[in-house]
């Protein structure tokens, strides 16, 4: 028994014509929680349905807890919890019951279920709940429940699909909350798009797009992979300190000269002001030379701010394209080289 | 206790969460009760101690209301709903999952197929003694309902595999069992090897011989094979989720 958990190699998926994964290749250690990010559609869901012996993977294979998906898949899903995306329960049974019917498929006797429910009760937070029929419970409730039934056997391996979506705020902390506190004795496979939460409560993130891992390691590595700082300029578009009030397209202009600037964006605000968002390289600094601008132009500058700090840029990087393809953009238009211009969008079923 | 088991128990309750399974049982024998009774004179008419009515009427019950009505939701609702994700990534094979809900839905038809069993008793045991029953065709007859009841059961449960819709399994599996009913009586229409193949095939046909106290081992074994051959189509079909 190594300590490696979860480990894919080769990862391909086909739906028809669609290519959903294409060679995913990716290994979580023991105690490790790993944010599994990408745009919707990306091949999240497919991957963790293939880990969860759901679905086959068209080539490849995979591992959990050292037996393989294909060949021991009651031996792989004994160890994993697992969420689906949405958490889908049965609405006419309470979550007593509930909790009562998974435990026996997966099991657990009678004494060691009320141990267990007792612990997924103070930790999920079910206890005002326990009665009620899961059809009448909030989201947030279901959610929990989800978690509930993933961990009422006590699994080294949880796969998380999208916990926190649908959630209010307040609930979705919870749950993070909820999540981080399991992942201190398990190991935690999560899929999101949002960010933030893999900040707050993962260690790792493996960013997929198109099918594909296009980063994996450490949030830090990953956050200087693209190389790319963002900078964030706002002025005043009512005055200026020399001259009369800068137009927008002005502005884009100047902010064009500068060396090293690149994609350059206008970014709504509130303000009665211009703001835009560049990137810049990972090696020099900008503010010097926009700071300069501003003054050579006689702008008056209300913002000038340098980012490396988040994820989010980073994410958009890696996953550009996909969007775009949404909105009917040709494949080959830009810094877009993809090899593959005969592969449709991966869409994944909900 | 085993995934199958449980899977079955669960099933089997769920019907009494909602007020379709009462609604059905009540309205299965009230329509049983007034064609037994009172269609075309009925049982009084009839002037002699049988109960064969119950066997000319139930398995038409329960294929074109009972089993329909309780297989429709088996794998279709669960689909629809993404809780079949959810119990399949649960350890257990598919094939628990496929007689795990099978039997839970047989369980419920048996249920009422037994209870029908009170028509004789009440009739003829205690309170009331109508007249001196022969209890071979009734066990017949019942052994009959129920080998019929599993083979129509097998075959709700595989259209219920197949679609993500309650309503079109409930009418498909309608349409199929009525189909293979009324071919029996359908078979005067035709001659020769056409009429030969529908009476072969009928339910009606198979069952016939059932009400008159005949166990023939040829039904017999057209029944269980109907409902082998629909379990393992279902199994394939719940199967064929990892390719597609």
């Amino acid at each position: 028994m190594t300590d490696v958990m979860i480990q894919t190699s080769g990862l391909s998926k086909h739906f028809g014509a669609v290519r959903a994964l294409d060679n995913v290749n990716f290994e979580v250690k023991k105690g490790e929680v790993v944010g599994f990010l990408g745009p919707n559609g990306a091949g999240k869901s497919t991957t963790m349905r293939i880990l969860t012996c759901f679905i086959s993977p068209t080539s490849g294979s995979a591992k959990v807890h050292g037996h393989d998906v294909f060949d021991e898949p009651l031996a792989v899903r004994q160890k994993l919890g697992y969420l689906p995306q949405r958490a889908p329960l049965y609405t006419d049974m309470n979550v007593w019951e509930y909790l009562e019917f998974t435990s026996q498929i997966r099991g657990l006797d009678a004494s060691r279920f009320k141990a267990r429910l007792k612990k997924v009760v103070e930790v999920c937070g079910l206890a005002q709940v326990l009665g009620k029929d899961i059809g009448t419970l909030s989201h947030g409730y279901r959610q929990r429940v989800g978690l509930g039934q993933a961990l009422i056997h006590d699994p080294p391996i949880l796969i998380l699909d999208e916990p926190t979506s649908d959630l209010d705020p307040n609930e979705k902390a919870e749950v993070l909350k909820y999540i981080k506190e399991i992942g201190k004795d398990h190991t935690i496979l999560l899929s999101t798009h949002n960010l933030a939460e893999v900040e707050e409560a993962c260690a790792r993130a493996i960013i997929v797009s198109k099918g594909r891992v296009v980063a994996d390691g450490p949030l830090d590595d990953i956050r200087g992979k693209t190389g790319g700082v963002r900078y964030f300029v706002t002025v005043d578009e009512q005055s200026a300190e020399k001259g009369s009030a800068p137009k927008t397209a002005e502005i884009e202009n100047g902010l064009k000269s500068i060396n090293g600037a690149s994609r350059i964006r206008v970014l709504p605000t509130e303000e009665k002001a211009h703001k835009f968002e560049l990137s810049g390289p990972q090696t020099s600094d900008l503010r010097a030379e926009l700071f300069r601008l501003v003054v050579q132009k006689g702008w008056t500058l209300l913002e000038l701010r340098r980012d490396t700090q988040s994820l989010d840029a980073v994410f958009r990087d890696l996953t550009r394209g996909d969007e775009r393809l949404d909105r009917g953009a040709d494949w080959d238009d830009g810094e877009d080289d993809d090899d593959d211009a005969d592969d449709a969008r991966p869409e994944v079923s909900p | 206790m085993s995934a199958m088991t449980t899977i079955a128990k669960r099933e089997f309750r769920s019907n009494f969460d909602s007020p379709l399974a009462y609604v059905v049982i009540c309205l299965s024998f009230l329509g049983l009760g007034l064609l037994f009774f009172l269609y075309r004179g009925g049982f009084w008419q009839l002037d002699r101690s049988s109960v064969a009515g119950i066997f000319d009427y139930a398995p038409l019950g329960l294929a074109l209301l009972v089993v329909p009505v309780v297989t429709m939701r088996l794998l279709a609702e669960e689909r629809r709903s993404g809780t079949l994700e959810m119990l399949i990534t649960l350890p257990v094979s598919d094939s628990d999952v496929i007689l795990g809900k099978y039997f839970g839905a047989l369980s419920l038809v048996l249920t009422v197929i037994l209870a029908t069993l009170a028509y004789p008793i009440a009739m003829f045991m205690w309170p009331w003694s109508l007249g001196p029953l022969d209890w071979g065709p009734v066990f017949a007859g019942y052994f009959g309902l129920v080998l019929f009841a599993a083979a129509a059961t097998a075959i709700g449960l595989l259209i219920t595999a197949l679609t993500e819709s309650q309503a079109i399994a409930f009418f498909v599996t309608v349409f199929v069992l009525a189909v293979l009913w009324f071919m029996g009586p359908g078979a005067e229409l035709f001659s020769g090897g056409m009429a030969h193949v529908l009476e072969y095939v009928s339910f009606q046909t198979r069952l016939e011989g059932f009400s008159r106290g005949l166990i023939d081992t040829r039904d017999v074994v057209y029944f269980l094979s109907v409902t082998a051959v629909c379990l393992a189509v279902a199994f394939r079909a719940l199967e064929r989720r990892k390719w597609a």
